[in-house]
């Protein structure tokens, strides 16, 4: 039986050595060590594309479609239903594409590192990478990251083609409160190219902790078939956590003091 | 030729369908053997809400609070600040931490937090054969098993809905005082602009997000296979279909309230 305090329990525990594993593997990338495995990290990012890029733009697109009715209702309940345009341009770039990218790369991507790095533990394959003398560290966890850096931002980018004309089918084309000029007029007056790399530095750092966490868990599974199956579920309530917070901290830090509208002298 | 291609290019469709098909039966068994008389989960139903409310209280409050306060409360009212209008905040935050907010994280946490435990814990026992050992001994796993935490989630996603509307306003309220802004706008607008029926939708509609993602956690744990491997990409299907049918039903439900209750847009 688990007690009340046992969740932020266990996190300040490992906190720690989350964060010492990640610089570790991030040190190995940046010290330029994973480039003597690129082709495994071009193959990881492969992956990527193959295996998750379809979920992750069916889940932009729902995402998309909520955004632009929720801002379109809410813009005819304060009397203002042609400016739809500026919650969605808010709401698509700034906040939702973010959460919408870490949710689902939380559940498809850092949960299927947990469960793939946790299988080669629990039937000794990384002893075996260690006797072979190939760092386990770098040719499984430096390799992923490296895959994820080079395959998501663009990724990423896509995304924000398909969460604006998600927005704009759900504004112009469900709700019909505003025409498709007034809508689009508002929309692009409400967002900047500096917009745009914000919201890619959120959703990079986001991916970027997602991937470390993943692999931190998979890569200290104990406890057999069980053991896989835990650690997949505690990578995931950590991942959920930090998204939030990391999006709450990126949003304090490039829109908390100055809004960046295009209101007043 | 093209009819082997054809077929080869829409099996996967046809395996999600057939998915899905199986995920109806066990919402249908599940319903039914919930309310057909021997009733031997009592016990394991205390149990499992414990156990989901142990887990998920505080990822929800810090989850609610950072989402809410990054999200609608700094953009909104960097803007509102900017037209001089910080008392409206009260009223956006009607429609985004009620109808909108709430019941979304509300269900992701539920569904990494809970569904994620669930998942792997039914997994296991699948995997260590529990569950054929339970039918051998005359135990119904879907009654014994899948039934209390089906009951379970449904229950504790529409109290813990009501926790996050609660730690949603919070933020709210810190993101005003962080303008320097009264309260009193504030709540005159959100309670002007509050209505009965975006409390009691926002709860119904987080009931039933418990119930897909108790649905989907118990099916894709008990039918795990494949040794170490086969429980984690278990819960990783789990999480992710669950994430997918919440956010696709969420959009499908408020599309039909929005458009049939008109007194959510009056202009007030």
């Amino acid at each position: 039986m688990i007690g009340w305090l046992d969740v932020p329990r266990s996190w300040l525990n490992s906190f720690g050595e989350i964060a010492s594993f990640g610089l570790k593997v991030a040190g190995q990338v940046y010290s330029g060590r994973v480039f003597k495995f690129f082709g495994e990290g071009l193959r990881q990012a492969g992956i990527l594309i193959f295996g998750s890029a379809l979920i992750i733009f069916a889940f932009c697109f729902i995402l998309g479609l909520q955004c632009g009715l929720q801002g379109a209702y809410f813009n005819r309940s304060i009397g203002a239903p042609s400016l739809a345009g500026l919650f969605s341009a808010y709401c698509d770039l700034r906040e939702g594409l973010p959460y919408a990218f870490g949710y689902i790369l939380a559940a498809k991507v850092g949960t299927g590192i947990v469960a793939e790095l946790g299988a080669m533990r629990i039937s000794d394959e990384i002893d075996a990478l260690e006797v072979m003398g190939i760092q386990p560290v770098t040719f499984l966890c430096a390799t992923r990251l490296l895959g994820a850096w080079i395959a998501l931002p663009f990724l990423y980018l896509i995304g924000i083609v398909i969460i604006y004309a998600a927005s704009y089918l759900s504004v112009v084309n469900q709700v019909g409160d505003v025409s498709s000029g007034g809508y689009l007029l508002i929309f692009w007056m409400y967002q900047s190219p500096p917009d745009l790399i914000f919201s890619l530095i959120k959703g990079m750092v986001m991916a970027t902790v997602i991937v470390l966490v993943g692999c931190y868990y998979g890569y200290t599974a104990s406890g057999g078939p069980v053991g896989v199956g835990t650690a997949t579920a505690k990578s995931m309530v950590f991942n959920i956590v930090a998204v939030h917070i990391l999006g709450m901290l990126g949003t304090l830090i490039f829109w908390g003091s100055n809004p960046r509208a295009p209101i007043g002298g | 030729m093209a009819g082997q291609a054809l077929t080869r290019g829409l099996l996967p469709v046809k395996n999600a369908f057939e998915e899905v098909g199986v995920m109806m039966i066990l919402t249908v068994k599940t319903l039914i053997s919930a309310v057909r008389p021997p009733y031997p989960y009592g016990e394991e139903l205390v149990w499992q809400f414990l156990f989901v409310l142990k887990l998920s209280w505080f990822p929800l409050v810090i989850s609610t609070f950072a989402l809410n306060f990054g999200a609608p409360g700094l953009q909104a009212a960097g803007i509102l600040s900017l037209i001089g209008g910080l008392d409206r905040l009260g009223g956006f935050f009607v429609v985004i931490a009620i109808r909108w907010i709430g019941p979304i994280v509300t269900a992701v946490v539920v569904a990494g937090v809970a569904g994620t435990a669930i998942t792997a814990d039914l997994g296991a026992r699948k995997i260590r054969e529990e569950l054929d050992a339970l039918q051998v001994l005359g135990v119904d796993p879907v009654k014994n098993l899948v039934v209390p935490r089906f009951l379970a989630l449904i229950v504790i996603t529409g109290l813990l809905d009501l926790f996050a509307i609660v730690t949603g306003l919070t933020a709210g309220i810190a993101a005003e005082l962080l303008y320097h802004q009264s309260l009193g706008g504030f709540f005159a607008t959100l309670f002007s602009n509050a209505t009965i029926t975006d409390l009691w939708s926002s709860v119904m509609v987080c009931t039933m997000f418990g119930a897909i993602v108790a649905v989907v956690c118990s099916y894709k744990g008990m039918s795990a296979s494949g040794g170490a491997a086969g429980v984690g990409r278990a819960v990783n299907q789990a999480v992710v279909i669950s994430l997918v049918a919440v956010f696709f039903f969420q959009f499908v439900v408020s599309s039909v309230l929005l458009a049939t209750n008109p007194e959510l847009q009056a202009v007030r």
